[in-house]
């Protein structure tokens, strides 16, 4: 059995297995040669950076939200307040769209809602766009609350997460002042990086949106430690949340309820300030809106009020352009004095037009007869288009210009609101670069009583009277008196030298002879013994009158027919003189007649404010 | 005596006479290698399963029958098991008919059959049971092997890999018939023949690819492009390098690997259980590690290289090699340089099968050992 060709055969088979052993060897070394010097590699050469992704693994940072900044009256009493919403949110990740949409119906049954609630609920959810947050109900009442509670673990997907929301106390009362909030979009980048990936409101307009970055305040972090599925192991560390600012406005609510109320939905503004350091004391853009149905704590659809064509957005007070028209006529009157074109007793004729050099095109004055022999306290007391036209062609349009700017006119008053208007201040250079022609005498004399080109906002006017108010003084105006403890202060923005200061009383006292003067255009305000007031009306046309062959009344009933070509009321006012307290502005669209819309207006605010302080 | 052939006849005398540690350790140092990396294994396990008592105590419980079913192994003479391994691969046949046909209600896939007490994977065991059939029948006559027996063992290895990926377990069937051809391919099969039957496997691919399942054909598909799977594979790869990396040389210390206790790695106690070591122990602990498995294949192949009969030998240098080929592709495929298959890490990591199947294969190799007196 055991021969010499056993043992060769045993040889043989040794031989080939060592062969074979050795390529096998070769073959597994190799292999386990490359994956040691891959672990070589990993751990002395690329440790750090594996060091690093394995924290980043492990940490995450959790923003904690704080509760945005309250804005208040300077009295304490409460404009905006923050109401805590209970909200049902699906997070869509990967679930089947049936089996959503049954959870849902689920859901919807154990909240007792009906059918078609539970419908308009499913519509809410676009299964195209995944891993991203629905709100399927807001604001859940505490019943709802109760029952989802009970059955929470059913629904892994859908959570209750409280939100922080913004109430405006009164509703529409200060709508275009504190403006809304809306979901942050990419316009609102530069706030990025400040946590609103958990709290998406951000304030769109008015002082929410000024006032942004400091009612927002500073989110805090906590930084946990965190396992594969996301579940918070620990808390590592944690930095709090700032305190929210509070804001305190210098408005005056019963003020600016009375202004809402003359205004009474009337396409129109009215501003009041105080003269002396700025403060806005009223602030009425109209129509208005409910801010709240925009920040979802009412009722209420968008739409519907987008549906208003008298643009209740749009905010008149600073970005409503309107001609000045003859509330103009003062500023013109003092630059007249200030040049020496004229002095108080220089008088013009006034027969009710008014052509350049004696001839060509007549420029018609208000009254169809004139005004007779006019000097420059009778034209501003009456309101002598004449005269000014007069006096305006006698002056350099970049004169007019530059003087008026120096009183804010068509510059951004600085007021602490996002979206100021500029309004246009007309020269030469204006004229050939916007409209294309060289600038023509006879815009001179359409600039010479606040028409034509020249448009200027509400605010601009507020500002530019308060100079007359304050003898001078060329203030910004500001809506929050104080941040916290903080006042703000006022701001000087120019001050505007008379050579002659005893102009600037002399033209006070011409605009009080506006009221009290029998002649003057707004006597109808005068009361035996009441409160002094400083005024001016103001008749902006929309329609030029340029027809030569009608008459002015002619004109007038053919223009009325179209309400909305009919002439704005405009009234500037302040008092009490000669110590005025309250600078007011009004701009009624189309309200035609300035003595009797306008001016009334003005006139209420100044005496309930004057009384309110004494 | 003259040139004949060394003889286990001889030896007997010495065998009964003598009944020492070190005849029933066999190979010290083998066994010391084994007992030091289980111990390892536990500890590591410990930290890989999240703590679990549960776990390591039962990965304990496996070890000890494992190692007392190993020393018992040992005690055989290799040529007394020999004829019967062309009967147990008969068994196993039958093992893993009997799953296919009364799947296991406990398990996705039909690979367990449950005794109630303990349950078991014929197709692990097959891994064992086919090499060793397959070497007892090329070595059953003392005339070199002839294409008949080829064939004959060619499609009892095919047998084998079609009955496990039918379960369908196409990892584990790959594992079977690699330990199938290992004999084979180390007895001397010719060259010509591999080309051959290389030829013959890439012109039935086609076939197979269609008769695989869905599921089956996107692993491989993965396997060969694993940025089309970000967040499966290619999303554990690169967790489980990120723990190896941030181990460093050191470890981030034991039980303390951020990656390993939250969770990141996947498969952290069975086939990603190297990346915890790393975390945890860094470089040092995996030369450690390396080094364990360097001496027990050392060991594993000297004996076979100093066995008597092409029986042991074979028997010995497959049972290493299939070791070798577990330790490879695990810390490869773990370490990103082979795509992920399901290869644990052999005796560290979680699985009961896996490891009594491995310290038996270790008491088939001390069987084989020749008497340390005698030499």
């Amino acid at each position: 059995m055991f021969d010499s060709s056993e043992f060769s055969k045993e040889a043989e088979s040794k031989k080939v297995l060592k062969n074979r052993s050795s390529i096998l060897l070769i073959i597994l070394l190799l292999i386990g040669f490359i994956s040691l010097s891959q672990i070589f590699k990993l751990t002395i050469f690329d440790q750090e950076r594996y060091l690093t992704g394995s924290e980043e693994n492990r940490i995450t940072i959790i923003p904690i939200n704080n509760s945005r900044g309250l804005i208040k009256l300077s009295t304490g009493e409460l404009v905006v307040e923050n109401v805590v919403f209970q909200n049902l949110i699906l997070e869509l990740g990967d679930e089947k769209e049936l089996f959503i949409i049954s959870s849902v119906k689920d859901l919807g049954k154990t909240l007792e809602l009906d059918t078609e609630q539970i419908q308009n609920i499913i519509k809410k959810i676009d299964f195209n766009k995944r891993y991203r947050k629905v709100t399927l109900l807001e604001n859940l009442s505490n019943k709802h609350i109760e029952k989802y509670l009970l059955d929470e673990k059913k629904w892994p997907f859908i959570s209750l997460q409280a939100e922080l929301r913004r109430f405006l106390i009164d509703g529409p009362l200060f709508s275009h002042l504190v403006g809304y909030l809306g979901y942050a979009d990419s316009e609102d980048e530069e706030i990025k990086n400040k946590g609103f990936e958990t709290n998406p409101w951000v304030g769109k307009t008015g002082l929410e949106k000024e006032y942004e970055e400091i009612l927002r305040g500073s989110f805090g972090f906590k930084t946990v430690e965190v396992d594969v599925h996301g579940e918070v192991i620990r808390e590592i560390s944690r930095i709090k949340p700032s305190e929210a600012n509070t804001i305190y406005l210098s408005l005056d609510r019963n003020l600016q309820m009375l202004a809402r109320e003359e205004l009474n939905g009337r396409r129109g503004a009215i501003v009041a300030l105080d003269p002396n350091n700025g403060l806005i004391k009223a602030f009425v853009s109209s129509p208005d809106f409910d801010p709240n149905i925009l920040n979802r704590t009412e009722k209420g659809r968008f739409e519907d009020i987008a549906k208003n064509d008298q643009g209740p957005f749009f905010n008149r007070v600073i970005s409503g352009k309107y001609p000045p028209a003859s509330t103009l006529k003062p500023f013109i009157g003092l630059l007249g004095l200030q040049e020496g074109i004229i002095e108080w007793p220089t008088t013009v004729e006034d027969p009710g037009f008014f052509q350049v050099n004696g001839e060509g095109r007549k420029y018609r004055g208000w009254k169809e007869d004139g005004h007779g022999t006019v000097n420059l306290k009778k034209a501003i007391v009456e309101s002598s288009d004449v005269y000014f036209y007069e006096l305006s062609t006698q002056i350099s349009v970049d004169k007019i210009s530059s003087f008026l700017e120096s009183f804010g006119f068509a510059s951004i008053s600085g007021i602490d609101m996002f979206g100021e208007g500029f309004g246009v201040l007309p020269d030469r250079k204006w004229k050939l670069g916007n409209i294309g022609e060289t600038w023509f005498v006879g815009d001179t004399v359409n600039l010479g009583i606040g028409q034509g080109y020249i448009t200027t906002t509400p605010i601009q006017l507020a500002v530019a009277v308060s100079a007359l108010a304050n003898k001078g003084k060329v203030i910004r105006p500001r809506v929050v008196e104080r941040i916290n403890d903080v006042y703000t202060s006022p701001e000087v923005l120019e001050e505007v030298i008379l050579s002659d200061k005893s102009n600037w009383i002399k033209m006070e006292k011409a605009m009080v002879d506006v009221i009290e003067s029998w002649q003057g255009t707004a006597h109808n305000l005068f009361v035996e013994g009441d409160i002094r007031l400083a005024g001016k009306t103001g008749t902006a046309q929309i329609k030029s009158l340029f027809e030569d062959d009608l008459s002015v009344k002619e004109e007038y009933s053919d223009i009325r027919k179209d309400k909305e070509k009919r002439d704005h009321a405009l009234f500037v006012g302040y008092g009490p003189v000669p110590d005025p307290q309250l600078t007011v502005v009004i701009v009624v669209e189309n309200g035609e007649s300035a003595s009797t819309v306008a001016a009334p207006i003005a006139k209420k605010m100044i005496n309930l404010y004057i009384k309110s302080r004494s | 005596m003259s040139n004949r052939p060394l003889d286990y006849s001889l030896n007997k005398p010495f065998r009964r006479s003598k009944f020492s540690a070190g005849n029933l350790f066999k190979d010290f140092t083998l066994v010391l290698s084994i007992a030091v990396l289980l111990v390892f294994g536990f500890f590591m396990l410990y930290s890989a399963s999240g703590q679990s008592e549960f776990m390591v105590k039962r990965q304990i419980i496996y070890s000890i029958l494992g190692l007392i079913m190993m020393f018992i192994v040992a005690q055989f003479q290799p040529r007394s098991y020999k004829p019967l391994f062309m009967h147990l691969f008969w068994v196993g046949i039958a093992l893993l008919i009997y799953v296919l046909i009364f799947p296991s209600q406990d398990f996705s896939t039909n690979r367990w059959i449950d005794l109630g007490f303990i349950s078991f994977q014929p197709s692990e065991a097959l891994r064992l049971i086919l090499p060793l059939s397959v070497a007892s029948f090329l070595t059953r006559k003392e005339l070199r092997p002839t294409i008949k027996d080829w064939v004959t063992v060619f499609s009892a290895v095919f047998l084998c890999f079609f009955l496990v990926a039918k379960q369908p377990d196409l990892g584990t069937a790959l594992v079977v018939a690699t330990a199938g051809l290992l004999p084979i391919f180390l007895s001397g099969f010719p060259f010509s023949f591999i080309a051959i039957s290389t030829l013959i496997l890439i012109s039935l691919y086609p076939f197979y690819w269609a008769s695989l399942k869905e599921y089956q054909q996107q692993r491989i598909l993965t396997l060969f492009n694993p940025d089309a799977d970000p967040l499966g594979t290619g999303w554990n790869i690169a967790q489980s390098k990120m723990a190896i990396g941030s181990g460093g040389l050191f470890g981030k210390g034991y039980l303390t690997g951020t990656q390993s206790q939250l969770n990141f790695i996947p498969e952290s106690h069975s086939d990603f259980i190297f990346a915890v070591i790393a975390e945890e122990l860094g470089l040092v602990g995996i030369l450690f590690l390396i080094t364990l498995y360097a001496i027990i294949l050392w060991r594993i192949f000297i004996i076979s290289f100093n066995a008597e009969t092409e029986f042991n030998r074979l028997v010995a240098s497959s049972i290493g090699f299939i070791f070798f080929i577990y330790v490879v592709i695990n810390i490869s495929m773990v370490v990103g340089v082979l795509p992920v298959v399901g290869v644990p890490l052999p005796l560290v990591s979680q699985g009961g099968t896996s490891l009594i199947v491995h310290l038996l294969a270790f008491g088939f190799v001390l069987s084989i050992k020749k008497r340390q007196t005698w030499s």
